[in-house]
Parts: C-alpha cells; sequence; structure tokens
C-alpha cells in the first residue's frame, strides 16, 4: 500500500520529459497525428495547448511555462521575440495558411462560390475577430479587396478565433463562414459540408510562424520538434492537412 | 470607454432579472406548494445551470437553437432568424444562465411562510391569485428582492454563454464581459483596465445602494 502510494506520488518523474507547446486554434485539426509521430520518435511527451495566438501570447509574456509557441501569424511570435522572451531573433516561419468559404451541404448556398457573398439572400457570414485572430485579419482583408465589405458588414458575426468560426457555421447558425483550411478539411467538417477557395491575392499571405522560448528548461526539445516540423516529410503532411509550405 | 457595451449590458442585465422573476416566482411557488412527487425533478434540473460551464451551456444553446434541430427550425420560423448573434437569444441564454440565483432564493423565501397564514386564507375563501399577491409576495419581499440582485449581478458578469451565442456584434451582443476580453486579446490593457474599472465601481455602487435601501425598508 506504502509503495503504491509513493509510486502514484512520483510517478510523473517516471516518465518522458514533456514539452509543453503553445498552439494556434487553426493548429488543432491538423497536429494531433504529427505530434504523435514526433513522441514515438523522440520519446519526448508533447502536452499542446491550442488558443487563438493572442491569447497564448498573453500567457507566454505573462510567465506561462512553454516551451515552443506556433502561431497563427508573424505577429505574435514577434511580440514575444520583442519582449525578450524568445530564442531567437525572428520567428521561423513553418507554414501558409489558406482562407476558405465554407457552407454546409444542407445550407441554401450550396451552390458555393466567391460570387455568393454578394447573394442579398445570405443573411448572416461567420468570421474570426479581425482585430487578434490571424484569420478574422485576412478575411476581412479578403473581403475589402473583393469590394463586398460594406454590403457584407452587417452580415458578419464575429467569432473569437477560427475554429469557434467553424463551429458557428458548422452548426447552421451562420450560413457560410470565412474559415482556414485546416477546418475545413477535417474529419467533421469534410462530412458536414464543402469549401471554395477564396482568390489567393485578395489577402496578405497567412504565414504562420513559431519561435522557442529561451527561459525554457526544454529548449533543446523543443528546437527538435520545430526541426521535425520543417522536416520535408513532415512539410508535406501538412500541405495535406491544409497548411502549405512556407518557403 | 465602450458606452455602447455599457448600455446594452445594463440593458440585458434588466430584461433578464424582469423576465427571469416572472418565470421564477410562480415556478418557486409550485416547487414549495405542490405535492407532486416528481417536483424534485423539476428542482434538480432549475439548479442544473450552476453545474455546467457556461462555454458548454452556450454551445448546446447555439446547437439547440441552430437550424439542425426541429425546435431551432421553429423558432427560425417564427422569428425569422435564428436566435444566436441577436439580443433576444442573448436574453434567453441569460435567463437560463441565472436561472438557480433566481429561483433558489424565492424557494428559500416562500418555505419560510408559516403554513397557518396560507391555511386561513385559502378557509377565508382567497383564491391562489390572491394568496400570492397578499401574502406570498410581501412576506417573501426580501428573498424576491435578493433573487433580482443576484441575476443582475451574475449576468452583468457573464461571459461565457455570451462568448459561445453572441457574434461580438456592436450594440446587440458585445457586452461589456466582451468588450474586456476583446481588449485584453488585442493587448489594449490600459483600456481594458478602465473598462474593468468602471464595471466594478458601478455594480460596487450598485450594490451598496440596494442593500441600503433594503436595510432602511427593514428599520423602517
Amino acid at each position: 500500500m506504502c509503495k503504491l502510494l509513493l509510486l502514484l506520488l512520483f510517478s510523473p518523474l517516471a516518465v518522458a520529459q514533456t514539452l509543453r507547446l503553445a498552439a494556434a486554434a487553426d493548429l488543432q485539426p491538423v497536429l494531433p497525428p504529427i505530434l504523435a509521430e514526433f513522441e514515438a520518435k523522440s520519446h519526448l511527451h508533447v502536452d499542446a495547448s491550442y488558443q487563438s495566438s493572442a491569447t497564448l501570447a498573453a500567457q507566454i509574456q505573462n510567465g506561462a511555462p512553454f516551451a515552443l509557441f506556433m502561431a497563427a501569424d508573424l505577429s505574435f511570435p514577434q511580440r514575444v521575440i520583442a519582449s525578450g522572451l524568445a530564442d531567437s531573433a525572428e520567428p521561423v516561419t513553418y507554414a501558409r495558411g489558406t482562407l476558405v468559404l465554407w457552407t454546409r451541404n444542407d445550407s441554401p448556398f450550396h451552390q458555393l462560390a466567391v460570387s455568393t457573398l454578394r447573394d442579398p439572400s445570405l443573411k448572416i457570414i461567420a468570421i474570426a475577430n479581425a482585430e487578434h485572430a490571424p484569420y478574422g485579419r485576412a478575411a476581412e482583408a479578403s473581403l475589402k479587396s473583393l469590394g463586398v465589405y460594406d454590403q457584407v458588414k452587417p452580415k458578419l458575426v464575429v467569432a473569437e478565433n477560427i475554429a469557434q468560426t467553424a463551429q458557428y457555421v458548422d452548426s447552421g447558425n451562420a450560413q457560410v463562414g470565412l474559415i482556414s483550411l485546416t477546418s475545413a478539411l477535417s474529419d467533421r467538417l469534410r462530412a458536414s459540408g464543402h469549401y471554395v477557395e477564396m482568390p489567393r491575392d485578395s489577402y496578405p499571405p497567412i504565414l504562420q510562424g513559431a519561435v522557442v522560448l529561451k527561459n525554457s528548461p526544454d529548449k533543446a526539445a523543443a528546437h527538435q520538434l520545430l526541426e521535425f516540423i520543417l522536416s520535408p516529410a513532415v512539410q508535406k503532411e501538412l500541405a495535406a492537412r491544409g497548411l502549405e509550405p512556407a518557403r | 470607454m465602450d458606452t455602447q457595451a455599457i448600455w446594452l449590458t445594463l440593458k440585458l442585465a434588466s430584461i433578464t432579472t424582469v423576465c427571469l422573476l416572472c418565470i421564477a416566482i410562480p415556478l418557486a411557488a409550485w416547487l414549495v406548494f405542490s405535492r407532486m412527487r416528481w417536483k424534485v425533478a423539476v428542482e434538480a434540473i432549475s439548479t442544473l445551470p450552476l453545474l455546467l460551464p457556461p462555454t458548454v451551456l452556450g454551445f448546446y444553446l447555439l446547437v439547440l437553437l441552430g437550424p439542425l434541430t426541429a425546435l431551432g427550425r421553429s423558432i427560425i420560423h417564427v422569428v425569422g432568424h435564428p436566435l444566436a448573434f441577436s439580443f433576444s437569444g442573448l436574453v434567453l441564454g441569460s435567463m437560463i444562465y441565472s436561472l438557480p440565483f433566481a429561483v433558489q432564493p424565492v424557494t428559500i423565501g416562500f418555505s419560510n411562510i408559516a403554513p397557518e397564514l396560507l391555511d386561513a386564507a385559502r378557509l377565508l375563501g382567497a383564491n391562489r391569485l390572491r394568496m400570492l399577491f397578499t401574502i406570498l409576495l410581501p412576506l417573501a419581499g426580501r428573498s424576491i428582492f435578493t433573487a433580482a440582485v443576484l441575476c443582475f449581478a451574475h449576468t452583468v458578469g457573464e461571459f461565457g454563454v455570451v462568448l459561445m451565442i453572441g457574434g461580438d456584434i456592436p450594440g446587440a451582443t458585445r457586452t461589456l464581459s466582451i468588450a474586456i476580453y476583446d481588449q485584453v486579446q488585442d493587448f489594449r490593457y490600459a483600456e481594458a483596465n478602465h473598462t474593468a474599472f468602471f464595471l466594478l465601481a458601478i455594480s460596487l455602487l450598485a450594490l451598496i445602494a440596494v442593500y441600503g435601501s433594503r436595510k432602511q425598508v427593514h428599520h423602517g
């Protein structure tokens, strides 16, 4: 009995080293299998927290014990660098995101095209917050450069991050949504709906950057994970799941 | 400072409180005076919103009120739009979220009333409505007041449900708590501090005012 208690008390020490990863919400449908591969290869354990890049950056600036920060843009890693917490002077661009227009298969707008956005019978469009979600910023830029922003502005409902945007439109409450290709390619959304890509030149590229945090005791392991993600095999896998290679 | 969000929050809290009391008072009366055996089930269900994390409650409402359910479709048919992303949707969400805060105090207030008083009234031929207005409401006044204050305060501070079903629309669903959250997310800490301080200050003043006035009524 006593032995068992001791074992329970100290068991965390016995398991493999744990690497804490702060990952942007658009990575949630993408990363888990890739992290599992990394764990099998490296015998490290990765604990991932998926939240909006802004939340994660604020947590890191306030001392959250993450080893690696994978954001959905470059500005949030740059913010971490500016506060002197990063192990490099520039963020490492690890992928490029794609913005898509998505709708449910049973929606009245199932013959989806970018021109659907001009349809007067379209009433509710979900986007992510343009102030602090990188895909939201891209969505707003895209709507502006397509010249429909003023027309659709009263129809916009704003989700806190890109994963919640997908929830708004997948639950049918919003008729269409501007979401990440990573969400659109997830099993769930592939089954319930379909998408069209927003024109590439209508928004600034969604370059996604990562930084290793220099105060983390797992810094070396974090560099190892980042290198793994940049390896050609993983970059190819990311591409299949909606994140193009950045270079 | 986001004055639009301040007004919206006060409007939401007031409407929610009034609507909720209209439901909670008859419900509490039924819970206290009914002899039906399954009323404990109703009592338990009315306490559930206390247990569910607000974001989970909000997510269930989003799905339940959306076009994927029969209930959601009939609401959309009647109202013309989904309740999510609208002020009326927030009122409904807030009512469910704050339900236990209204029902619990009123139930306690009603069960503290001496049954002899009600028996006497019944013998004198008073109907239920008359008993409600001449005995229950005056004698449980303090509990109803407490319920109103709790509902109001709880709705002002509501975040998870609004985040899930609101859609952050200025003037319709962007409440103070969402505005503060947005400001924090955008690293506008000074602005967030101002808004949060304002929220705390008016809430504290309001609570002092209502509790102060209650004391006077009690002694005078």
